[in-house]
C-alpha cells in the first residue's frame, strides 16, 4: 500500500487547506454560525467553483471522476476549519445516492447541477426509531394513479435547509426493498422544520402527509444504493473527525507552550506530556481506520465492507470524544468558552457520533456480524 | 464492620420529605439541578428553609446551623435533589460560611450572617485570575491600605454568577515583597462598589454563569478583611479542605440516573425500547454499578469526615476525580441516549421560551440535557482539575 498522497492528491489537499486558512478563520466561522443559515451561500459556490463538490462524481455526469479518497482528503481539511456547509450532507450523502441508485435520466439532469452547486438535494433516510440505519423505514409510500403518495417522518436530514429537492426512503407496502423517491422540496403536504445542531449545522425534521409524488421520481436502488451512499458519509465523517482530532492537538500542544503556572510553561508537566501523547496515539489509531476503512471500499465484499465501515464510524467517533474532551481538559477555564476555539471541536465530535447511527449502534452492529459469522463455523 | 442502615437516619429522611411534601410550595420543586439556580429562587428557596430553622444545612449549632452529621447533611442533599427543589447559594454555604463562622470578628457576623440566613444577599467566589488558576499563590490583584480602606487592583476570571451576586469573597495580595503565599489576604467586598466591572464569558453549555471581574480602584473598608493581613493563604486552604463528601454531587447524578431510565423505557429503536438493546442495557448496568461503588465511597468518606480521620482527603480528591468523571459519562450517556435529537441544540434552560416558536421533536424532554453534558467538561477542571488532584493523591498517600 502507498500512504503517500500523489501529486493531484497533494494539490487537492493544499487548496483545501489554503481557503480554510484564509475563509475559514475561527472569527469567520463564530460569525457564519452567528448568522443561523448554516454557512454561506458564497461559500458553497467557492466550493464548485474549485471543483470540491464533484470531485467523486462520474465524469458523464459533470464530475471530476475522483474516488472516495479525494473526498476523504477535502473533509479532512474541513473537519480541521469546523465547516458547517453541508458538505456531508448534500455534496455526499444526496449526491452518492443519486449516483449510486439513480436512474440515467436523473443522473444526467441532476448531478450536473449539483456538481456545479446551482441546486442542492438532501437525503432523507434517518427517522426518530432508526437512529441512522437506514434499514428501519416506517415511513409510507401508497402507490396511486400518479405515482406514490407519502406519509410519516424524517428526522435529522442534513444540508435540508436551502436543499430544492430531498431523496426520501420509504416502504411501499408489500415491497421487499425499501424505495428512494426524489420529493420537490416545496411539495404540498411537506412540513419542514428547520433546527441548529451543536456544531452550529442545520438540519430539518420532515413531516409528509400525503405528499404527492410522480411515478418517474423514484429511483433506481433501494437499500444498497443507500447503504453505497453511507460508506461514502461515514468516511467523510471520520477524515472530518480526524481532521478536527489533528486541529484539537495542535491548539493544544501550542497552549501546553505558552501557557505559564508555577512558573513554568504547563508543558513540563509530565502529567500533561503523557496526555496529548495518548491523544496524538489516539488520533493517529483512528486515521490508521480511516485507512482500513478506505481501503475495504477499494477491496472488500459488501458484508466485510459493512462491518469495517461500522467498526470505523465507532472506533473514530470514540476517538475523537476523548481527544476533543482532552483538548478542552488541558485548556482549563478557557476550553470551557465559547469564543475560545477548543470547545467547538468537542461539539463536532459530539454531534458527529449521534449522525449516521451512534458508537452503540455500530458496534452492536459489528458484534451481530460477528456472531454469525462464528456461529457459522 | 457493620452495613445496617442507621435506623436513625431512615426516620430523619422521613423528616425532611415531609418537610418537602408539605410546606414546600409546589412551584419550587421540580427544577434542573446542575447548575446554581436563578437568584430569585435561590432567595425564595434560602427564606422557606430559614423559616424551617433550616437555613445553614450544613453548620453547626453553635453558628446557627442546623448541626446535622455528615450522613444527615447527605440525605438531605439527596433529598433536595429528588425533589428537584431550587439549590442553595452554594458559595456562601458550603465556603465562605464555615470561612466567617471560623475566623470572622462578631462585628463581620453580625453584618453578613442575618442577610445570608434570610436569603437576601448572594456571593461570588473571586479567586482565580487570567494568569492564576492551578496556581493560585500567584495570584496578582493588588490590595493596598490607604487609610482606613483597602485599594483594590487587578483582574479576576472565571467568577461563576458575579453578574446575580451582592458580595464577592476575594483573595488579593497586599504585600508584593514576602513570599508568595505569605501576601495574600482575604476581603469581603460589595460588588456595589464603584469601580467594580462584571463581564460575562459564555461558556460552551450555551449560558451565561461565568464572568470577568474587573477592580479599578476599588476602595474596599479596611474592616472588611478576614483574619489577619497576610492570613489569607491559610483561610484559603481551610477553605478548599472542607465537604469532601459532596464533592461528587451524587444527588444530582443519581437524578440523571432516573431520566436515563426514563429514556430506556420510552424511547424507541428499531422496534424495541431503548432498553431491548443489549448494548444499552450493558451500558446502563456499568452504570448503575459505578454510581452505587461512588455512593459507598461518599458514604466512606462521609465517616472519616465526622472522625476528622485525615484520611478523608486523600479519598476526597479520588472521589472528587471519579465522581467528576462519572458526571461526565451519565450525562454524555444521557445525551446518546436521546438519538439523533441528542445531536439538537434546543432553546437555552435559562431563557424563556417563545411562545410563538413550535416546540422542536422531544424538546420537553431533552432541553437542558446536552447543556449540563457541555457543563459536566469543567467539573473536572473547577475546584482542582484532575491533574492536579492526582498529584495530592500521590503526595499524599505515597509521599512522591
Ligand atoms: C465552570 C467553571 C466555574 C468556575 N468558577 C469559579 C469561581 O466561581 N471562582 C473562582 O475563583 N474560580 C472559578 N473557576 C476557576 C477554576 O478554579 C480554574 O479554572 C481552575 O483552578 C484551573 O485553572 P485554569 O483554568 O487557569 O487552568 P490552568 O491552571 O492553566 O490549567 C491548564 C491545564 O494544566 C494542568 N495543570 C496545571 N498545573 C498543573 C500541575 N502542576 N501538574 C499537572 N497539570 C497541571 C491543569 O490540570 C489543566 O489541565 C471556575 C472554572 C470553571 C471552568
Amino acid at each position: 500500500m502507498d500512504f503517500n498522497l500523489n501529486s493531484e492528491q497533494q494539490l487537492l489537499q493544499d487548496s483545501v487547506r489554503r481557503y480554510v486558512d484564509k475563509a475559514y478563520s475561527f472569527e469567520a466561522r463564530t460569525a457564519l454560525v452567528n448568522a443561523k443559515q448554516g454557512g454561506s451561500t458564497g461559500n458553497w459556490a467557492i466550493f464548485a467553483e474549485n471543483g470540491w463538490l464533484m470531485a467523486a462524481l462520474p465524469e458523464e455526469y459533470g464530475g471530476l471522476g475522483g474516488s472516495l479518497i479525494d473526498t476523504a482528503l477535502i473533509a479532512q481539511e474541513l473537519g480541521r476549519g469546523l465547516v458547517i456547509e453541508p458538505y456531508l450532507g448534500c455534496a455526499v450523502l444526496a449526491a452518492q445516492t443519486l449516483a449510486a441508485g439513480g436512474t440515467a435520466a436523473q443522473k444526467e439532469r441532476l448531478l450536473p447541477l449539483l456538481a456545479d452547486g446551482s441546486q442542492r438535494i438532501a437525503l432523507a433516510y434517518s427517522e426518530p426509531a432508526s437512529r441512522g440505519m437506514p434499514e428501519t423505514v416506517s415511513l409510507r409510500a401508497e402507490r396511486d394513479a400518479n405515482g406514490y403518495v407519502l406519509q410519516g417522518r424524517k428526522s435529522l436530514v442534513l444540508g435540508a435547509v436551502g436543499a430544492q429537492q430531498f431523496i426520501v426512503s420509504a416502504q411501499v407496502s408489500g415491497a421487499k426493498d425499501i424505495t428512494l423517491l426524489l420529493v420537490d422540496a416545496n411539495s404540498a403536504g411537506l412540513k419542514r422544520q428547520a433546527m441548529p445542531l451543536h456544531d452550529g449545522t442545520w438540519v430539518e425534521e420532515l413531516t409528509f402527509d400525503g405528499v404527492q409524488v410522480g411515478a418517474d421520481n423514484v429511483l433506481n436502488g433501494g437499500l444498497a444504493a443507500l447503504r453505497a451512499s453511507l460508506a461514502h458519509g461515514i468516511v467523510t465523517q471520520c477524515a472530518e473527525l480526524v481532521g478536527a482530532m489533528e486541529k484539537t492537538i495542535e491548539l493544544t500542544a501550542e497552549y501546553l507552550k505558552t501557557r505559564q503556572q508555577f512558573g513554568v510553561a504547563i508543558g513540563n508537566f509530565q502529567a500533561l506530556q503523557h496526555r496529548i501523547a495518548d491523544m496524538a496515539a489516539e488520533m493517529e489509531v483512528a486515521r490508521s481506520m480511516l485507512h482500513a476503512a478506505l481501503a475495504s471500499v477499494e477491496n472488500d465484499d459488501d458484508a466485510t465492507r459493512q462491518k469495517t465501515l461500522s467498526a470505523a464510524k465507532a472506533l473514530v467517533c470514540r476517538a475523537a470524544k476523548f481527544v476533543c474532551g482532552q483538548g478542552i481538559q488541558l485548556h482549563g477555564g478557557i476550553g470551557m468558552t465559547e469564543e475560545y476555539q477548543v470547545g467547538h471541536y468537542y461539539k463536532r465530535a459530539i454531534v458527529a457520533d449521534l449522525l449516521l447511527g451512534g458508537s452503540d449502534r455500530h458496534e452492536a452492529a459489528c458484534a451481530a456480524a460477528l456472531q454469525s459469522e462464528l456461529r457459522a463455523r | 464492620m457493620d452495613f445496617h442502615p442507621d435506623p436513625s437516619l431512615a426516620s430523619f429522611r422521613q423528616e425532611v420529605r415531609q418537610f418537602l411534601q408539605t410546606q414546600v410550595p409546589a412551584d419550587l420543586k421540580g427544577q434542573p439541578r446542575s447548575t446554581r439556580s436563578t437568584r430569585e429562587q435561590v432567595m425564595r428557596w434560602q427564606k422557606v428553609l430559614n423559616a424551617h430553622g433550616w437555613g445553614a444545612p450544613y453548620w453547626a449549632k453553635k453558628d446557627g446551623g442546623t448541626g446535622w452529621s455528615v450522613p444527615q447533611i447527605l440525605v438531605f442533599d439527596d433529598e433536595c435533589a429528588a425533589a428537584g427543589t431550587p439549590t442553595q447559594d452554594p458559595f456562601v454555604q458550603k465556603l465562605l460560611g464555615p470561612v466567617l463562622n471560623e475566623f470572622a470578628t462578631p462585628e463581620q457576623k453580625a453584618e453578613h450572617m442575618p442577610a445570608v440566613f434570610n436569603g437576601e444577599r448572594l456571593w461570588c467566589q473571586g479567586f482565580s485570575e487570567p494568569g492564576s488558576g492551578s496556581d493560585l499563590a500567584s495570584l496578582r490583584t493588588r490590595a493596598e491600605l490607604d487609610g482606613d480602606h483597602y485599594v483594590v487592583n487587578g483582574q479576576k476570571i472565571w467568577t461563576s454568577y458575579a453578574h446575580e451576586s451582592d458580595w464577592i469573597f476575594l483573595l488579593v495580595r497586599t504585600n508584593p515583597e514576602v513570599k508568595k503565599q505569605a501576601g495574600i489576604s482575604f476581603l469581603l467586598v460589595d460588588m456595589k462598589t464603584p469601580g467594580i466591572t462584571v463581564r460575562p464569558i459564555r461558556s460552551i453549555d450555551d449560558s451565561h454563569h461565568l464572568n470577568e471581574t474587573f477592580f479599578d480602584n476599588v476602595r474596599v473598608p479596611a474592616k472588611n478583611l478576614v483574619g489577619a493581613e497576610g492570613a489569607g493563604w491559610s483561610i484559603t486552604k481551610f477553605l478548599l479542605n472542607n465537604e469532601h463528601a459532596t464533592t461528587a454531587d451524587l444527588p444530582v447524578q443519581k437524578r440523571y440516573m432516573q431520566q436515563l431510565r426514563q429514556l430506556a423505557t420510552t424511547q424507541r429503536v428499531g422496534g424495541e425500547l431503548l432498553i431491548d438493546q443489549p448494548e444499552f442495557a450493558l451500558k446502563l448496568a456499568r452504570l448503575d454499578a459505578e454510581v452505587q461503588a461512588i455512593g459507598m465511597m461518599v458514604q466512606r468518606v462521609a465517616a472519616m469526615e465526622q472522625e476528622h480521620n485525615p484520611a478523608s482527603h486523600t479519598l476526597g480528591s479520588m472521589l472528587k476525580i471519579r465522581g467528576t468523571e462519572l458526571q461526565q459519562k451519565i450525562s454524555e450517556c444521557l445525551v446518546e441516549a436521546l438519538g439523533d435529537y441528542g445531536a439538537v441544540a434546543y432553546p437555552d434552560p435559562h431563557e424563556d421560551l417563545d411562545p410563538a416558536q413550535p416546540l422542536l421533536p422531544l424538546q420537553e424532554v431533552a432541553r437542558g440535557m446536552a447543556n449540563n453534558m457541555f457543563f459536566h467538561r469543567a467539573s473536572t477542571i473547577y475546584g482542582g482539575t484532575s491533574e492536579v488532584q492526582r498529584s495530592i493523591i500521590a503526595k499524599m498517600l505515597f509521599q512522591l
